[in-house]
């Protein structure tokens, strides 16, 4: 699997955001180091939302945060808005901030719960002196209305009176604040009850409309992501598996992980025919990957190559990419 | 380690008409919680049976009070301020009445529970194998040498592989699946007629979750276990259950077979619950329908049909008057005035 | 809130405001004067005249505990109220800016924690607050002043450490990342979002210390190196040492007194702990 490459990079005009051989470490209790994310490059289109998608230690919320800077990447570049983020100062860093947001996962936690909701959607205006008060006042009205909340109902209570869907609309107010550029999504419904989710995602698509923004949403959940995305890339242990548009991913996934993982979840329909392609096993320890495809060890069609090479992302046509040297037709 | 051997029960027998061939019969069961808010009513009136060997599948958002049915009917609701009354009649057994250390007697040996979240479920500090022996050695009264090689067998039925090895790790040295599986093991220690198993693959990765799944599929025949089921995901009960209960806001709100359920839904909540659901078949980049508005707040008294707010068949008679479980054949039963599908 | 506090808890907030009532009122109560020699030694409670009896030497007790607890009080008071501002401020930098900041200040933490308070303070007190001439006394302010500061450096590792473990839980907080994540200095962040959150926590165990330090002044002043010429309720302890067959209330009051209002400042610091984990546990 999961090999890294650059392929799939084609820049061009409309590239809001570009990533090059992205690299995070931390070290463990037991101090061991770990690569959460392992050279992963990526341009991002104007105006798409990519939804990012794997299992839990795959690493696409370390990216996404080491994208924001929130963590800090070893070595590699973002370019955002002209500059390189890993070479600005904190200073230079931190005014580009208002440009690129994030929803957590956590809609409850993501909020001070000491604040009103007035003073958790006013601070990022206070923050950055946007407008006068009275100014400042009406934005708050004009983006609690937007994410559905009603102003005069909303405004004095606080985060913890509220249900998890309503805070986390409150948390995406508060992000599109400062009109940003992109807003990246680190799993905004995975902690919300089913028919909360809906909402969120309709009102996410709505703002993107709204606001103009490009969209990064990372998840676990391949059918949530189906719903909103536009590309999705696939991850696994650090490494970038496969990446393409949706109807081609899901109809016909060429990578086995991304197949086994379509495969794997539950549909709501006792007629459909689960061809459930149980992967063996937990996926191994991210301290020691195995060599060459970091997937092989699970894989169903592994060989002698997958260990001795590391697959690297290779088009197979209508904007998919895949890294594995034996993809599946 | 106090010795808890399987005493006579002492409980009385129940009474009157009932089918013998069922495992377990819930009947009336309420529960209502003191709090600081008041009173809230968490399981309003629930009735359901179970026959051995049958898969119930118990399917709720979180505040529907599933996971407050699923731990009042095995007795472990252990609250001072909880408030319980109806009867569940296991075996023949009336549970509800028991001393705690006849009930006691019950965990494990008739009835068991895998909870939602290993690491918290399993003893951080005690070894693995300690926490699989310890049932049938206080349960069963094995020695301590027949329970160790009950809990190697027990690994090994729940696919582990080395179960000697994992007989002597901690809990924290083990993948979040594994810890699932020794949670089963423990589960099925002492070979319990009905597995409860609430949330047991919320907290797991997908390809774990279908691992685990069928992993308790395959036990269940083995055994030949009931299972109850309590989850909040659809696709997961539509594959692994033979009959399902929906519930919202306390109350059993429709109940099937599995297959009659998805293919002729009654209740409007389970429909727009099945269409809201994003699914890897629907097309990509679509508007989702909603449900719009919230659960109704379980401290306050309900007029009338606790989704009739939200639901968008809802006529006058829906917001004044409650409806009763009505079966409509099939063994589907709903609680609706205007059930879809049905001429009246 | 007062309204929702428990019988215990009520009791112990009317008994806390009347000891520091005898505190801050003392001298202006119509009381006889506490180093005035009366007729009546070892008198028992409501003897001749006097509130709650005398010891051996006819001071009044009810006199001594007034002007006494100003001394307890305050110097309990002082001592943690100082200790929480300064273990605070070191426990929030720990905690925030971890790295090498945390490393050192911890080292320090644990270094001042495992002193005995009592040694450190004999010493601070030897050193400081002793003239090598044993004929002259040093004056009673400084002893006073010594002995704070001798409090306050006990104080400051246990708050230190509780406030950066409190630290550590909010900075951790997806609202503190997503505050930086807006661009918000540091500093801004601590004012507007570590510290109201932390404070709760500071003033439970700093009403629990308050007790704990009332005992340790006692302790100090049994040992003879409290207050000197001044009185508190553990000089009165301390002068009485030897009377228990003779004038067992001259003891007894004291010791009353002291247990009475350490169990008080528990009781508060408990209710508020509850009162704040029940708030926190809405979220």
């Amino acid at each position: 699997m999961a090999g890294s490459g650059k392929a799939h990079i084609q820049g061009g005009e409309d590239v809001v955001l570009h990533v090059e051989d992205l690299v995070v470490e931390y070290r463990t209790a037991g101090n061991q180091k770990v690569q959460a994310v392992s050279g992963i490059s990526l341009d991002l289109i104007k105006g798409e939302t990519l939804a990012i998608v794997g299992e839990s230690g795959c690493g696409k919320s370390t990216f996404g945060k080491a994208v924001m800077q929130i963590v800090a990447p070893k070595s590699g570049s973002v370019v955002f808005q002209g500059s390189d983020l890993m070479k600005s100062t904190k200073e230079e860093l931190r005014q580009l901030r208002p440009k690129m947001q994030m929803i957590f996962q956590d809609p409850v936690s993501s909020l001070d719960p000491r604040f009103t909701v007035s003073k958790i959607v006013k601070e990022p205006l206070e923050i950055w002196s946007r407008g006068s008060d009275s100014e400042q006042e009406s934005k708050i009205d004009e983006l609690l209305n937007s994410v559905g909340l009603e102003p005069a109902l909303v405004r004095e209570r606080h985060a913890y009176e509220f249900s998890g869907g309503q805070c986390q609309r409150i948390s995406i107010a508060r992000a599109l604040a400062l009109d940003p550029e992109i807003l990246i999504c680190d799993e905004p419904v995975s902690a919300l009850d089913v028919s909360v989710q809906a909402q969120i995602l309709n009102l996410l698509q709505d703002m993107k409309d709204q606001y103009g923004l490009t969209m990064i949403f990372i998840s676990h959940d391949l059918a949530v992501v189906k719903a909103v995305s536009t590309r999705v890339m696939v991850m696994y242990l650090g490494k970038v598996c496969e990446i393409g548009n949706p109807t081609d991913l899901y109809k016909n996934p060429r990578h086995h992980y991304t197949s086994a993982l379509i495969s794997a979840i539950p549909v709501p329909d006792p007629e459909f025919s689960i061809s459930a392609q149980i992967i063996d096993g937990d996926p191994p320890s991210p301290t020691n990957p195995p060599s060459g495809c970091r997937f092989r060890t699970r894989c169903p069609a592994a060989t002698e190559l997958c260990a001795a090479e590391e697959p690297q992302l290779r088009e197979m046509g209508g904007g998919n990419y895949v890294a594995c040297h034996h993809p599946r037709d | 380690m106090q010795s808890n051997r399987r005493c006579p029960s002492t409980a009385p027998r129940q009474q009157g008409v009932k089918t013998v061939s069922e495992l377990l019969r819930v009947s009336n069961l309420d529960v209502r919680f003191d709090t600081a808010r008041g009173l809230l009513h968490a399981v309003k009136d629930v009735s359901f049976n179970l026959e051995p060997g049958e898969s119930l599948g118990i399917v709720g958002e979180s505040g529907s009070g599933k996971t407050v049915l699923s731990r009042a009917t095995m007795g472990l609701l252990t609250m001072s301020t909880a408030k319980k009354s109806g009867s569940v009649v296991l075996n023949d057994v009336e549970i509800t009445k028991l001393s705690r250390s006849e009930l006691r007697s019950k965990w494990g040996t008739e009835m068991a529970i895998v909870f939602q979240d290993p690491m918290t479920a399993l003893n951080p500090v005690r070894r693995i194998g300690d926490q699989i022996a310890e049932g049938p050695r206080v349960r069963l009264g094995m020695s301590k040498k027949d329970a160790k090689q009950r809990a190697i067998e027990l690994l090994k039925m729940v696919q582990i592989a080395e179960p000697e090895k994992v007989l002597k790790k901690f809990p924290l040295q083990l993948s979040g699946g594994m810890r699932q599986r020794v949670m089963i093991a423990i589960a099925i220690a002492c070979n319990p007629k009905i597995l409860f198993a609430d949330e047991p693959t919320t907290a797991l990765d997908v390809t774990v979750q279908a691992q685990i799944l069928g992993l308790i599929s395959s036990l269940r025949k083995q055994l030949n276990m009931s299972l109850i089921l309590v989850t909040h995901d659809l696709g997961v009960v539509a594959g692994h259950t033979d009959k399902i209960a929906v519930m919202y806001a306390g109350e059993i709100v429709e109940m099937a077979p599995t297959k009659e359920l998805f293919s002729n839904v009654r209740m409007p909540y389970t429909e727009a619950l099945l269409n809201s659901i994003p699914r890897i078949t629907n097309q990509s980049g679509i508007r989702l329908p909603v449900i719009e508005g919230r659960l109704p707040d379980p401290t306050l008294p309900q007029n009338g049909c606790g989704f009739s707010a939200r639901c968008k068949y809802a006529t006058e008679k829906c917001h004044t008057e409650r409806p009763q479980l009505v079966d409509g054949g099939n063994g589907h039963m709903y609680r609706c005035f205007f059930p879809l599908g049905v001429n009246k | 809130m007062l309204r929702n506090l428990g019988f215990f808890s009520k009791i112990s907030f009317a008994w806390l405001s009347l000891m520091l009532f005898f505190a801050i009122a003392g001298p202006l109560l119509p009381l006889p004067d506490p180093s005035e020699f009366s007729d009546a030694l070892g008198a028992g409670i409501f003897t001749s005249g006097h509130l709650l009896g005398t010891d051996l030497n006819g001071y009044d007790l009810f006199a001594n505990i007034v002007v006494g607890s100003r001394n307890s009080l305050f110097i309990a008071i002082i001592s943690v109220g100082l200790g929480s501002l300064l273990g605070g401020i070191l426990g929030i930098a720990a905690g925030y800016l971890r790295g090498k900041t945390d490393y050192v200040l911890t080292i320090f933490f644990n270094i001042f924690l495992s002193i005995p308070n009592l040694i450190l303070s004999l010493v601070l007190i030897a050193v400081l607050a002793t003239s090598p001439d044993p004929t002259q006394t040093v004056a009673d302010s400084r002893r006073l002043v010594v002995i704070i500061i001798s409090l306050t450096i006990v104080i400051i590792p246990i708050l230190g450490r509780i406030t950066r473990g409190s630290t550590l839980a909010w900075t951790n907080a997806e609202f503190v990342v997503a505050a930086k994540s807006m661009g918000m200095k540091d500093l801004m962040i601590i004012r507007r979002h570590i510290i109201p959150n932390v404070l709760p926590s500071i003033y439970a165990v700093a009403f629990l210390a308050i007790g704990i330090v009332i005992v340790v002044e006692g302790a100090l002043s049994l040992l003879g190196i409290g207050v000197g010429q001044g009185i508190s309720w553990g000089s009165m302890l301390a002068r009485s040492q030897g009377d228990l067959e003779y004038a067992p209330t001259s003891l007894f009051v004291p010791l009353t007194f002291l247990a009475l209002t350490v169990i008080a400042c528990n009781q508060i610091g408990d209710a508020l702990r509850q009162h704040l984990d029940s708030r926190e546990s809405k979220l």
